[in-house]
């Protein structure tokens, strides 16, 4: 699942928005756990603290209905300011959202060569909102095509 | 002396053009009916990977149009380096037309040779397996899942060019080869679990090359065969005694 940033841009008649580049980023998944009640981290790091990124790719689980993910953002967000004519220039450290996909799972037999893949279609995105504005879901999708699934609006 | 030898050598060969011009090719002039070793060779040399059986048989018209019916058996039983399981076996079809591109010769003694073009439909309806195919969640974990297409059935058709020569060896044995252009006709929808082989075709993609090297015998109708003979001896004979 393609997932591209994006930052808005308030004007005065209208909103703007164009690809923007986070600093760096660190992103984990979260696998909820039977046993102990609770969501854990799945062993390994999908994107540790990774430079200058203005999209991520975040595989959907091939056997359960809802994928959760961790980012940690840390952002420099550049606006131009109409009133001032300057750029107000925020700085975000270690900013923690949870990002949570519900989809469905299907198979797709590819070749004899290539066996099957699991092919998703995503249904919902809910994500808390710690650095991240808002999500859109433009692409629902998701298959051996890469496209962009997903916008996060800062 | 020289005037009246040349005048008859004249008169001889108007008659022989006359008989020759005569003599109508029969429309039908026996069935060709042959086996392909090509086939059999590499079913050997693939060790069991793929196997195809055929033969042919083709009717002579005017010695000029040769309707062909090939029908064969093949199949095959493929393992992947990912343990994916393919096996399949079935009959098929191909029906169409060769054109002889080369003249009948007249001498008796002439050797008895077509070069062959020409088009097939090729049909085959089968039946096909996919086992273990693994689906496995690399950065998720959990167990990995593992299917099976069983039974599935299909039916393919495709177009063929083909090109070949056939000589008559002895006496009413043929021998000779086919090249062959394969061009599959039916698509498949995307994300089907298409067989990795059809019978008849060879592996499943848009084009395949294929090559016959046969081995017939022609059988003819005896009656036919005297017609054609006769009259052609007989105005040489009687333009010679002149």
């Amino acid at each position: 699942m393609n997932v591209g940033m994006y930052h808005v841009t308030n004007n005065t008649l209208s909103k703007t928005s164009a690809s923007m580049t986070i600093d760096s980023l660190t992103v984990r998944g979260l696998k909820y756990d039977n046993a102990l009640n609770k969501y854990v981290y799945v062993d390994s790091v999908l994107y540790n603290n990774a430079k200058s990124l203005s999209k991520i790719n975040l595989p959907l689980q091939s056997f359960e209905s809802t994928s959760v993910y961790e980012i940690v953002f840390n952002a420099t967000v550049t606006t131009p300011n109409v009133l001032t004519n300057k750029d107000d220039i925020i700085i975000y450290k270690n900013k923690k959202d949870t990002f949570t996909v519900a989809h469905q799972n299907m198979d797709k037999y590819l070749s004899l060569e290539c066996g099957s893949i699991k092919i998703h279609s995503v249904d919902t995105v809910l994500t808390t909102n710690n650095f991240i504005d808002s999500v859109r879901i433009t692409k629902r999708q998701v298959n051996n095509i890469n496209v962009e699934n997903i916008k996060i609006y800062k | 002396m020289l005037m009246v030898y040349s005048v008859q050598a004249q008169k001889i060969k108007i008659q022989k053009k006359l008989a020759s011009d005569s003599i109508a090719i029969p429309l039908f002039n026996g069935i060709i009916v042959e086996g392909d070793i090509a086939s059999v060779a590499s079913s050997v040399l693939s060790n069991g990977g793929t196997y195809s059986y055929e033969g042919a048989v083709k009717i002579d018209l005017k010695h000029k149009f040769y309707p062909t019916f090939e029908f064969g058996y093949a199949g095959a039983d493929k393992l992947t380096v990912d343990n994916i399981v393919f096996s399949t076996n079935g009959a098929f079809w191909r029906g169409g037309i060769d054109i002889n591109m080369l003249k009948q010769k007249k001498a008796a003694n002439a050797i008895n040779s077509m070069l062959l073009l020409g088009v097939r439909l090729g049909v085959s309806s089968f039946n096909y397996n996919i086992s273990n195919v693994t689906i496995a969640d690399e950065y998720w974990g959990g167990p990995v899942q593992a299917m099976n297409y069983n039974n599935l059935s299909t039916t393919k058709v495709w177009l063929e060019l083909t090109a070949g020569i056939r000589v008559e060896v002895l006496k009413n044995i043929y021998m000779g080869w086919t090249i062959r252009n394969k061009n599959l006709l039916t698509s498949t929808a995307d994300g089907a679990v298409t067989p990795w082989y059809i019978p008849g075709f060879g592996t499943n993609k848009s084009s395949n090359l294929g090559l016959n090297y046969t081995i017939g015998y022609k059988f003819q109708l005896p009656s036919k065969k005297k017609n054609t003979a006769k009259p052609q001896a007989g105005e040489v004979t009687t333009a010679k005694m002149k």
